[in-house]
C-alpha cells in the first residue's frame, strides 16, 4: 500500500489538512451548509467579510443568473465587528476545520482595527483581507486597484496579527501583477486571485439594470480564465502562496488552478450548483494524486509554466 | 423519551428517482419524485434545491408540492435554462435534491375560516398547507389566480378535497376576470390567510389582511443564490424586531430597525405585517 498522497499545504502559518477553502461569501459561517457538507473534509471557511460599522446591504435584486456564472452585488451586508464579536463569532467556535475571517474596510484605519479585534479571538485561525470588493460605492474596491493603497492596508493590518493574512485582488485592474508584489512586500502571508469581475445585465422588458446596485460581481466558471491566468502571472512575481479561485467546480478546473501556480484552491458559487462539489473535489484530487503516482499536491504547484515554444523573435518588433 | 425515537426532519442531499412526469398545461410540470426522508421530513411551505443533473447551472429553489408517503413532487413552469433541463428528465431518471429547507407556513392556531390566496406556480406552495388546514378542520376558500384557464393547473384537486374555489383569471376565460386579490378584497373576511404568488400580489393580500385587521403569512419567491442562508443574495426587508429577524443589532446600538432577512432562510413564509417591502 501506497501512502495517501498528501493535500496538506500551508499558508504562511495556517496548515490546512486540504488545500481547499470556502470563499467568502458564499458559504456563511458553514452552518447553513453543515446538514449536508461534511466540513472535516475542507481546509477553511472564508467568513463573509466584517465592516466596522453595521451594514444594511444593498438593495434587490442582489442576484442575477448569467451565462456560466452569476453577477452579485450583495453589498457587505453585516452586522457591524462590535456585534459580530459580540453575538455572532462564538458560533464558529469547534468547527472540524479552519476559519479565516475576512476584513473589508473604507478606511486605512478600519482594516487595522478589525483586523487586531478578529484575530485576537480564538475561532479565527487566519484573517484575509477584502480589499477588492467591487459592490460597495467603489471606495471598498479602491484600495485594491491601487499598489501604493493596498501596500498601506497590508502594512497597517500586518502591524496588528501574527496569524496568517491572506490578500484578496481584483481581476478589475490593469495590473494585478504589481499589486500582488506590494501585497508581498508589505507583508501579506497568501494572496486570493481572484474577486469577482465587474459585469452588469439589463433587463430588456423593462429596460432597467437587473441588479438593484446596478453593477455587481460575475463568478462561476464565466471568469475560470481570467482566473487562472491572473494566478499564471502572479505566481512568477511572488513566492508567497496563492489560493487560486474563479469557477472551479470540477477536478480538471481545481489542476488548472494548481498547475497554474496555486498553493489551494477556493470555492465559491459551485457550492450553489451542489454542496458536495468540495468533498467531491477531494477525493478526486487524493485518486489523481494516487493514479499519477505523485507523493503531495505541492508538487504540481506551478508546473505548467513554459516557454512559448514556437515563439519567433522579429527584429524591431517588441510586441 | 426512552425508546422513543428522535424524528430527524434535518435537511439533506437525497437521490431521487423520478416516479412520474405529467405535462398539466403548456410548459407545466409535474415531476413526481421517490424521496422518502424528504416525503416524511417536509412541513406545509418548505421548498427544496433541486441540483440540475448537467451539473451545470445552479441549483433550482422549488417549493415541495405534494409530500405523502415516501413521495414528494414538484410543480414548475418552464420559464429558462434550468427549469428546462428539469422538464426533460423522464421516468426513471435520477434527480438530486437538498430538502426540506426554509421555514414553511404556521397552520397551528385554532382559525375555522381561512384563505389561502395563490398566483400562478403559487400554487405548489400552497398544497400541503391546504390539506393540513382541512386535516384540523378549518373551512379553506382558495382564492386561485392565473393568467388564463389552462395555466390553472390542479384546481380540482383542491375542489376534491373540500376547499372553497374563488377562481380568477387576466383573460377572463375561467372564472371572475382580472386579479384573484379583487375577488379577496370583495369577500368575507377570513380569520387568517396563506398566499404564495408574485410579489405584487402578495403586497396586495398584506394590504387587504391590513384592512380586513387579520394575519397574513406570506411565501415569498426571489432569486436564490446557494438556497441554504450561505451568501444573502434572496432578502426581504423586514422590521429588526420580528422573531425571524437576522442577527443584526437595533438602532440604538448603530444597528436599523428595519433589516435584510434571508428569504431561503429565515423565510420563505413571512408575517406580511413584520415585512417594510
Amino acid at each position: 500500500m501506497n501512502p495517501q498522497p498528501a493535500l496538506a499545504i500551508k499558508l504562511g502559518k495556517l496548515e490546512l489538512a486540504y488545500p481547499t477553502l470556502m470563499g467568502s461569501g458564499c458559504y456563511g459561517s458553514g452552518e447553513e451548509f453543515a446538514p449536508f457538507a461534511d466540513l472535516s473534509k475542507i481546509g477553511a471557511i472564508v467568513l463573509k467579510s466584517v465592516t466596522r460599522l453595521p451594514r444594511l446591504g444593498n438593495p434587490t435584486p442582489r442576484l442575477v443568473h448569467t451565462p456560466a456564472g452569476m453577477l452579485n452585488a450583495i453589498g457587505l451586508q453585516n452586522p457591524g465587528i462590535e456585534w459580530y464579536l459580540e453575538r455572532e463569532l462564538h458560533k464558529y467556535a469547534g468547527r472540524p476545520c479552519k476559519i479565516v475571517g475576512s476584513v473589508a474596510g473604507f478606511e486605512i484605519d478600519d482594516y487595522a482595527y478589525i483586523c487586531e479585534r478578529l484575530a485576537a479571538r480564538d475561532e479565527i485561525d487566519a484573517i484575509e483581507l477584502n480589499v477588492s470588493c467591487p459592490n460597495v460605492a467603489r471606495e471598498g474596491e479602491t484600495f485594491g486597484c491601487d499598489p501604493d493603497l493596498t501596500a498601506r492596508v497590508v502594512e497597517a493590518a500586518r502591524a496588528t496579527t501574527n496569524k496568517t493574512l491572506i490578500v484578496k485582488l481584483s481581476p478589475n485592474v490593469t495590473d494585478i501583477v504589481a499589486i500582488a508584489r506590494q501585497a508581498e512586500n508589505s507583508g501579506a502571508d497568501a494572496l486570493a486571485v481572484i474577486n469577482t469581475v465587474r459585469g452588469m445585465a439589463i433587463d430588456v422588458e423593462t429596460w432597467r439594470p437587473r441588479l438593484g446596485n446596478i453593477t455587481g460581481g460575475l463568478s462561476g466558471p464565466a471568469i475560470r480564465p481570467i482566473a487562472v491566468l491572473a494566478v499564471y502571472e502572479i505566481a512568477q512575481a511572488v513566492s508567497i502562496p496563492i489560493v487560486g479561485q474563479g469557477g472551479i467546480e470540477t477536478l480538471a478546473d481545481a489542476l488548472e488552478f494548481f498547475l497554474a501556480g496555486a498553493t489551494a484552491i477556493s470555492i465559491g458559487t459551485a457550492n450553489f450548483t451542489d454542496p458536495r462539489i468540495p468533498e467531491r473535489l477531494v477525493a478526486e484530487l487524493q485518486a489523481y494524486l494516487t493514479r499519477r503516482k505523485i507523493g503531495s499536491i505541492q508538487e504540481i504547484v506551478g508546473r505548467a509554466h513554459v516557454e512559448i515554444a514556437t515563439a519567433h523573435q522579429y527584429e524591431g518588433d517588441e510586441g | 423519551m426512552i425508546g422513543m425515537t428522535m424524528l430527524d426532519l434535518h435537511p439533506r442531499v437525497a437521490a431521487t428517482t423520478i416516479l412520474e412526469r405529467r405535462e398539466l398545461a403548456d410548459g407545466v410540470v409535474l415531476l413526481t419524485l421517490h424521496a422518502p426522508e424528504l416525503a416524511y421530513a417536509t412541513q406545509p411551505g418548505q421548498y427544496l434545491m433541486a441540483i440540475p443533473p448537467s451539473g451545470e447551472a445552479a441549483a433550482t429553489a422549488l417549493a415541495v408540492y405534494e409530500a405523502e408517503d415516501k413521495r414528494a413532487s414538484i410543480l414548475f413552469f418552464v420559464t429558462g435554462k434550468r427549469t428546462r433541463e428539469l422538464a426533460s428528465l423522464a421516468c426513471g431518471d435520477r434527480l438530486d435534491v437538498v430538502g426540506p429547507l426554509g421555514n414553511g407556513f404556521d397552520c397551528s392556531g385554532d382559525a375555522r375560516d381561512v384563505a389561502i390566496v395563490a398566483g400562478g406556480v403559487g400554487i405548489a406552495s400552497v398544497w400541503l398547507c391546504a390539506r393540513e388546514l382541512l386535516r384540523r378542520g378549518a373551512h379553506v376558500r382558495l382564492f386561485y389566480g392565473a393568467r388564463t384557464a389552462e395555466l390553472l393547473v390542479d384546481a380540482k384537486r383542491f375542489a376534491d378535497a373540500g376547499c372553497e374555489l374563488v377562481l380568477a383569471t387576466d383573460d377572463g376565460t375561467r372564472g371572475e376576470r382580472g386579479f384573484v386579490t379583487d375577488a379577496l378584497v370583495r369577500s368575507r373576511k377570513p380569520e387568517t390567510i396563506y398566499a404564495c404568488g408574485p410579489s405584487p400580489m402578495l403586497r396586495r393580500v398584506g394590504e387587504i389582511a391590513n384592512g380586513f385587521g387579520v394575519r397574513a403569512q406570506l411565501s415569498l419567491e426571489e432569486t436564490f443564490g446557494c438556497g441554504v442562508g450561505g451568501c444573502w443574495g434572496c432578502v426581504v426587508p423586514l422590521t429588526n424586531a420580528s422573531a425571524q429577524a437576522p442577527n443584526f443589532p437595533p438602532a440604538e446600538r448603530g444597528g436599523s430597525d428595519v433589516v435584510y432577512a434571508r428569504i431561503c432562510k429565515e423565510g420563505p413564509v413571512f408575517w406580511a405585517h413584520e415585512l417594510r417591502w
